[in-house]
């Protein structure tokens, strides 16, 4: 069992790269504007559909293609984010936050009716880009290319979010927003524009990781649960808000994951929910959380 | 002698007699037979409802296209369950509340369960339309609730197949998926494989313990992986729908399936409408084939199904809601009857007609006995959906059908 342990390493930097992926954006939205956005796993399910449609159309199936239509799919759920601050957020910024957890979870239904609408009930599939199909055999490692592409994918964007969130002034503004809104309105930063841009940004992240996955998973209306659990248990385990706590709770309950699956063969999974009982038990405000963002 | 008062009054009360009568007579002969279909119109397994719905649909539209039964017309009240006991037995009370005691469309095995005691405390009848769980009809039998379609012992004639087909590749394991339907389809599989095997290939099975699977998970790599090591010639595959889209396509870089004989257990065509011509070569277990049952009634279903549906390739679900209805009919028009004791009465023992041919309904344990169907995908990227039905078989029920009994736990075949 365990001595298939570089293949479980492989696969847990994998599986750990992928719910970054996903959880990247529900962290920051969380961070700033403190809503735990229900509606994240929707978003993320029609920014993969667009990704497909858009592959299918291009016809081509290499990464240039593959890559622009994950692009394309981020900038149109940034465009539904907008709308959705000015439809949601704005409006729900003064009641209850209990009021914003029904609004995003009302927002996912939508996504999931639009879903259905648009692409029906059947159960699709895309195929990675032509470059992608090949793998790498290391030893007894077999290494699929793009499983390294998503492990690719997974640092670049954690490091594209580190560089905007600490080497630039708009980062700087954000984690002030974050850390003191009202002082940040009194020293002139337009807050209103600061929480719509993360809103979008947030959301396009959703739509980038559809893109990006949809070629390893069946696409179905389904697609909005399947990440968003372990999704949540990053963010949670990271410690809410904190995009560096998400990347590190995505390697260590992968590892766990990984592991786990080769430890306790016939329970899969369990691991992954009793590690994140322990981290709540032992350190509440998860591994990095204590209100920095980054 | 008759006073003319008497006369006057008896051809009144006579008249009135007569008038009121023929209302009699159309209240019973026209007054329609109302059924409840109940099967998940969302959620996770919103799509395999809808194939029920469409097909209940389009069999009560043929019935009553055709007469009826005995002139009655069948009027059919949906309901989402969601696929889920709480949810179904609330929309299950609501309807028998209503009058609507006989009810179908069922395919989630929790759901089939929780429905015995309801069924039994307010005089309904269920007929589940795809359930996989063998306690339904043995340790929780219920005489209220009968499977219309093939129950557990599917997964026998799949395994009786593979030592007809495949007498060299005895060693097989499983991808299992952490759930009821999916420990069951292993257990039942194996037990047709300690069967089949010594009587059909002369040698006895090795069986390695299968891969228990999450369900709903999007990456399945340690699986694989784990699949990949094992020695197993022949795999055994109980994910379902989009998982088991999601692990065919993540296990294509590995070539787990290059070497190694597939024997789905019932996706149909989900797997290969969804990976086209990416999809490996394997078997796959079907309620109803439509292009396999050559009968009148399986082609005019067919035909009437795709009109209303657009739908060319109908699954098997479509075929169980069919044979649920046309089961209520038959049993109705049996009986005379829609009072629940009589159309239970009248369902035991009853041979009907359906798209796969007749089934017969085994008295013992309410379990219906029908022939299996069995269907061999390969990709063809010449084909216009990137797949064909290379080969198609189809079993005899009673031939792998387990003996019934009913209130005890069936009995399976372990390796030793």
């Amino acid at each position: 069992m365990l001595a298939d342990w570089p293949s479980l390493l492989f696969n847990a930097l994998g599986w750990g790269m992928a719910t970054f992926l996903v959880a990247a954006g529900l962290t920051l939205i969380f961070g700033i504007l403190h809503v735990l956005n229900f509606s994240h796993g929707g978003v993320f399910m029609l920014g993969a559909y667009v990704a497909f449609t858009l592959t299918r159309w291009s016809g081509t199936g290499g990464l240039a293609s593959f890559l622009g239509a994950s692009l394309l799919a981020a900038l149109a759920t940034g465009v539904v984010g907008l709308a959705v601050d000015r439809a949601v957020f704005r409006r729900l910024a003064a009641v209850d936050g209990a009021y914003v957890l029904v609004a995003t979870y009302a927002l996912l239904l939508v996504c999931n009716g639009v879903a259905k609408l648009v692409w029906g009930l059947n159960v699709f599939s895309a195929a990675p880009p032509e470059s992608l199909m090949t793998v790498t055999v290391a030893g007894d490692v077999v290494m699929p290319h793009y499983a390294l592409f998503v492990i690719g994918a997974g640092l670049s964007v954690y490091l594209g979010l580190e560089w905007l969130l600490n080497r630039t002034a708009a980062g700087r503004m954000i984690q002030a927003i974050a850390a003191d809104p009202w002082m940040a309105r009194l020293l002139g930063i337009d807050v209103g524009l600061v929480y719509t841009g993360t809103v979008v940004l947030g959301f396009a992240l959703a739509g980038l990781a559809g893109g990006l996955l949809v070629a390893n998973q069946s696409l179905s209306p389904d697609l909005a649960g399947i990440f968003i659990i372990q999704a949540f248990g990053v963010v949670i385990v990271g410690g809410m808000g904190s995009i560096r706590g998400a990347f590190l709770a995505s390697l260590l309950l992968g590892l766990v994951d990984s592991f786990g699956s080769a430890l306790l063969p016939s329970m899969p999974g369990i691991l992954f929910f009793v590690a994140l009982a322990l981290v709540l038990l032992v350190r509440p405000q998860g591994l990095l959380g204590s209100g920095r963002l980054a | 002698m008759i006073s003319r008062r008497t006369l006057l009054a008896g051809g009144a009360g006579t008249a009135l007699a007569l008038s009121a009568r023929p209302r009699i007579v159309v209240g019973q002969t026209n007054e329609p037979i109302r059924l409840g279909v109940i099967t998940p119109l969302s959620g996770l397994q919103e799509f395999i409802g809808s194939f029920v719905r469409n097909g209940a649909e389009v069999a009560a539209q043929m019935i009553n296209k055709a007469g009826g039964v005995d002139g009655r017309p069948i009027v059919l009240e949906v309901r989402d369950e969601k696929a889920n006991p709480a949810a179904a037995t609330t929309v299950a009370r609501e309807l028998l509340g209503n009058g609507i005691t006989l009810q179908l469309g069922t395919i989630s095995s929790t759901v089939a369960l929780a429905y015995g005691p309801l069924m039994q405390a307010e005089n309904g009848i269920n007929l589940t339309c795809g359930a996989g769980t063998e306690k339904i009809n043995h340790e929780n039998y219920n005489p209220h609730v009968f499977r219309i379609g093939d129950g557990t012992y599917r997964m026998r004639a799949q395994a009786r197949l593979m030592a007809e087909r495949f007498p060299a590749v005895t060693s097989w394991t499983g991808i299992i998926p952490d759930h009821e339907y999916g420990r069951t389809v292993w257990a039942v599989f194996v037990d047709g494989l300690l069967e089949f095997y010594p009587a059909v290939a002369g040698k006895p099975p090795t069986i390695i313990d299968p891969i228990i699977v999450p369900y709903g998970s999007g990456d399945y790599r340690n699986f694989i992986t784990q699949a990949v090591r094992t020695p197993a010639r022949g795999i055994v595959n109980a994910t379902y729908g989009g998982d088991a889209a999601t692990f065919f396509q993540q296990a294509r870089p590995y070539g787990l399936f290059r070497e190694r004989v597939l024997m789905d257990a019932a996706n149909e065509f989900i797997v290969a409408n969804a990976l086209k011509d990416q999809v490996p070569k394997h078997w796959t277990g079907s309620h109803w084939y439509y292009a396999g049952n050559s009968s009148a009634l399986s082609r005019a279903f067919a035909e009437a199904y795709a009109a209303r549906t657009g739908e060319a390739m109908p699954m098997g679900w479509a075929g169980e809601a069919q044979a649920a209805v046309s089961a209520y009919a038959a049993a109705i028009a049996k009986a005379r009857s829609t009072e629940t004791p009589a159309v239970i009465a009248a369902l035991k023992d009853l041979t009907w007609d359906t798209v796969t041919g007749p089934r017969t309904m085994r008295r013992e344990d309410n379990q219906a006995v029908k022939d299996l169907e069995m269907i061999q995908l390969e990709p063809d990227p010449g084909a216009a959906r990137g797949f064909k039905v290379s080969d198609y078989v189809r079993v005899e029920g009673a031939g792998v059908i387990e003996p019934p009994t009913p209130g005890r736990k069936m009995s399976l075949r372990a390796p030793a």
